[in-house]
């Protein structure tokens, strides 16, 4: 466990160096996230090692982002003043989302 | 008695607290609107709301709680790599369709705030909305939007699809499973992931893969897309 956060602090920090050493426009996280799937593709680390880390932190992944829903609140007068637009957009959207990926693995997937 | 809210373990227990108890609400319901994050957050703004305690008060300890969205993000990294064989006789036409879908998302839904002449804060906020909520928050920061605004709105949407996501999906002659979970994946994340293993464990982790990919996607190209759309933020 402690091995496997290790780990994922180090790849993490490794990604926010990158990010400001290149100045690239992508977080931190993403890039740590892609360095990890690539040193577990080329055997670098071992999944093993990681795996007893990245299992608990995904498990309890939902409770991380409460904090930034409950900051929500700081901002319900703009989100009631246009809530119709919103909800109308983020339907017609996942919708459309949904249907284009679904229907190409439908068509031609196995 | 007031500054017992400042520190930080009364974010860290209310939260926790709230959490637990909005599981075990869950277990005994099992409905989607009675989604675990929806009713925390909605559990702690009314306590908040109730003892007039502002966001930044409760935030003191909230931010020890979600520090750990970034090495959660890594953690998807190892997850995709577990998961990522399971995939592989369809993973071309895995990858176009999630691409597609969620190039497709992103630029909908910019496209329509835009048309319905909503604030741009509010466009930058939404444009990630298909995605994970600690990527979506990570793009939010960086391409200037509200990462509260977009936490909610992602959620909404997750549950949306959560909800209603293979009822559509069905309607629009979708049938297939994995077609079902990839979709749910990509369009709805995790929350979305969490009913494409309802369907199955294939489509289940034919959604997880999905959410890890769009998350990518969606990181890499949003900050172009609105750039493209709403030109440079100050």
């Amino acid at each position: 466990m402690l091995k496997g956060l290790l780990y994922i602090f180090g790849f993490l920090i490794a990604g926010e160096l990158l990010t400001r050493l290149f100045n690239l426009p992508v977080a931190g996280n993403i890039i740590g996230m892609l360095l990890i799937f690539i040193a577990l593709k080329l055997k670098i680390i071992k999944l093993k090692d990681v795996k007893p880390a990245s299992d608990q932190l995904i498990k309890y992944l939902v409770v991380f982002f409460i904090p930034y829903g409950v900051g929500l609140m700081v901002y319900f007068k703009l989100i009631a003043e246009y809530w119709i637009p919103l909800s109308l957009g983020l339907v017609f959207s996942s919708i459309l989302s949904l249907y284009i990926s679904g229907i190409i693995l439908q068509k031609f997937g196995k | 008695m007031n500054d017992l809210f400042n520190v930080p373990v009364f974010g860290v227990s209310i939260t926790l607290a709230a959490y637990f108890f909005a599981i075990n609400l869950r277990k005994k319901w099992n409905y989607v609107l009675l989604n675990p994050v929806l009713i925390s957050v909605a559990v702690i703004i009314i306590f908040l709301l109730i003892f007039n305690i502002d966001f930044e008060t409760y935030n003191i300890g909230g931010k020890y709680i979600s520090f750990f969205l970034g090495p959660s993000v890594v953690a998807l990294g190892v997850f995709f790599y577990e998961k990522y064989e399971e995939v592989k006789e369809n993973l071309k036409v895995f990858l176009v369709a999630v691409f597609t879908g969620g190039i497709f998302g992103i630029i909908s839904i910019i496209g329509f705030l835009i048309l319905m002449n909503i604030p741009e804060v509010l466009i930058r906020s939404l444009a990630a909305k298909s995605v994970t909520t600690p990527i979506a928050i990570e793009i939010s920061k960086l391409v200037a939007g509200t990462p509260e605004i977009t936490a909610g709105m992602v959620i909404a949407v997750g549950i949306f699809g959560n909800a209603f996501g293979p009822y559509i999906l069905k309607k629009l002659g979708i049938s297939n499973k994995l077609a079902i979970g990839a979709a749910l994946g990509t369009a709805a994340h995790g929350i979305g992931t969490a009913r494409a293993f309802e369907e199955g464990k294939l489509p289940g982790v034919y959604s997880g893969l999905a959410m890890c990919i769009n998350g990518i996607i969606t990181a890499l190209v949003t900050p172009y897309l609105l750039q493209l759309f709403l030109g440079n933020f100050t």
